[in-house]
């Protein structure tokens, strides 16, 4: 009663109290509902392995050992992001360049590497790098191929970082591309120059569009990980895969293995929920 | 009181967009210290590009733009004329129709930035007379917000403040109150009236009339990439002597 005093006190007719309720309802009913339907779907998921008779004891017998792999995924996964990140910039700024050598560079790049499998590439790195540097060897340059010789790890993290390089190169393009020319005009007319409206004025907002997408990537990129297990790291799939076949239990190894690459994932999209949210902060109020 | 110190000298200015696109066909101005010029006339008569020549947020074609003793001849291929197109954009502020403020940092943060950019000042060394500028445009409570928090008009003012900022010789304006709601021209008005009383030299395209008809000291009316003329605000509304200028009064006033 209190309230509804207070509302008419404020010139909003009772009868549109009730819509008001209504409207709240409506969302707060959804919100619980879709709760309520992702927790269901989930517990469903989970009765059916039990329904096919999976073996959780096996599982929890080798959850530790194949955990042991989560290191190499993630250090993988890290030092070839960081990479790509910086290829990513640098090979926007050659696609944005004036200079047709720099900008020739930046666009065979992206070409070459998206138009190739990553599976080829990865083999690239560790199984012809060094036969190429035994060719170069010939031709004179003395030593350079044991330089060229990487070991697994290292090769499968400079495949992952080119090639997401790439990638992410036509996402910080197009985030660059995505700001207002008069953004640029005005720093221009305060008298910055190219290097320092890039820096201060233009990055910054750019930065803000290319979150979510390169979360996208760097997601895809954890899961892409498991491609070292090719050059023989025991990494997380490795491991995995290994266990099943010596048991024949497959399923439950590679379901055991699902469920960790997806952890990690959801974690990583709670990491981009943060940022992004943080990174808004000037936008608020534009919509509200 | 140098009165006749040249602020603005243009000569024989041309820009051509593309091949065939004649925006500025010979453009004369000379602008004394102090003066407050209003460019007036109808759409895509040029009068945007001029002042976007003057200081080189578009290249001009051919001819010369001086701004307070730094010459620039258009076409020049010199090693030097980056470094001075820097001078005058230092030496100038401009204001636009969308504002153009920095949308990731706050009002205080988009004052203080040219200083601490351009002119490499500490930010304890800007702040304070970013703060008093914010203050002269009416805005010291709204330092801390961002510009999507803020009205077109309170935008437009700290944009002002923006390029006050960087101490500049002249101010150009471009349709400054165009972007606004009619209840907001006024407080940007204001601000760019209070500018031409403490002596700042001006360059306003502009169909504000108060600020045209009061303010400003003289008029010119542009139309097909050059004047039509031009004279004292008075003289040009009650009694302009070409037909055109006329007609394009007839409609604006």
């Amino acid at each position: 009663m209190n309230q509804l005093n207070s509302v008419a006190e404020r010139g909003i007719p009772p009868e549109a109290l009730e819509v008001m309720a209504r409207i709240d309802a409506r969302r707060k009913n959804f919100n619980r509902n879709l709760k309520i339907s992702l927790a269901i779907m989930v517990l469903l998921l989970f009765l059916s392995l039990v329904v096919l008779g999976l073996d959780f004891k096996f599982m929890g017998k080798w959850l530790g050992f194949i955990l042991t792999g989560l290191g190499f995924t993630l250090l993988v996964s890290v030092l070839a992001i960081s990479l790509a990140c910086v290829l990513s910039v640098l090979g926007a700024l050659g696609r944005l360049s004036r200079n047709p050598i720099l900008n020739a560079m930046a666009t065979l790049y992206v070409s070459l590497i998206r138009g190739t499998p990553l599976l080829v590439q990865v083999y690239m790195w560790y199984l012809a790098l060094p036969q190429i540097g035994g060719a170069l060897q010939e031709l004179g340059f003395v030593g350079i191929q044991k330089y060229l010789t990487l070991p697994a790890i290292p090769a499968g993290i400079m495949a992952l970082a080119v090639c997401y390089g790439a990638y992410m190169t036509e996402t910080v393009r197009a985030g660059i591309q995505s700001i207002k020319i008069g953004q640029n005009e005005a720093a221009k007319a305060l008298g910055m120059t190219r290097a320092q409206t890039m820096r201060r004025v233009i990055f910054p907002q750019a930065l803000r569009v290319i979150i979510p997408p390169v979360s996208n990537e760097f997601i895809a990129m954890v899961k892409d990980s498991s491609l070292v297990s090719l050059m023989g790291v025991w990494e997380l799939s490795f491991r995995a895969i290994k266990i099943g076949r010596r048991y024949f239990q497959s399923l439950e190894m590679l379901i055991l293995v699902a469920v960790i690459y997806w952890v990690m994932c959801i974690i990583l999209q709670t990491v981009q929920e943060k940022i992004e949210k943080h990174m808004a902060k000037g936008e608020r109020g534009a919509n509200g | 009181m140098s009165e006749n110190k040249v602020m603005i000298k243009i000569r024989n200015l041309h820009k051509v967009f593309g091949r065939d696109l004649h925006v500025l066909d010979g453009i004369d101005l000379d602008v004394s210290v102090g003066e407050v010029v209003s460019i007036l006339g109808p759409s895509g008569s040029g009068k945007s590009t001029l002042l976007r020549c003057i200081n080189f947020l578009e290249e001009p074609t051919a001819g010369t733009v001086e701004v307070d003793g730094v010459v620039i001849k258009a076409g020049e291929k010199s090693k030097n004329q980056a470094a001075k197109i820097l001078d005058i954009r230092k030496k100038t502020g401009m204001c636009f129709q969308a504002f153009n403020l920095f949308p990731h940092m706050t009002a205080i943060g988009n004052v203080i930035e040219g200083p601490v950019t351009v002119l490499g000042q500490s930010k304890k060394e800007a702040t304070p007379y970013a703060k008093e500028l914010l203050e002269w445009v009416g805005l010291s409570d709204k330092a801390d917000e961002y510009p999507a928090r803020l009205s077109g008009g309170q935008q437009q003012r700290v944009a002002i403040a923006r390029s006050l900022a960087m101490k500049p010789k002249i101010m150009l304006f471009d349709e400054p109150t165009s972007a606004l709601d009619p209840e907001l021209v006024g407080e940007v008005v204001d601000v760019m009236e209070r500018l031409a009383n403490e002596g700042m030299t001006i360059i306003a395209v502009t169909h504000e009339m108060h600020f045209a008809r009061d303010v400003s000291t003289r008029v010119f009316i542009m139309d097909g990439g050059n004047w039509i003329e031009e004279g004292p605000p008075e003289e040009m509304f009650t009694n302009p002597k070409e037909e055109r200028s006329k007609r394009f009064l007839a409609h604006i006033l």
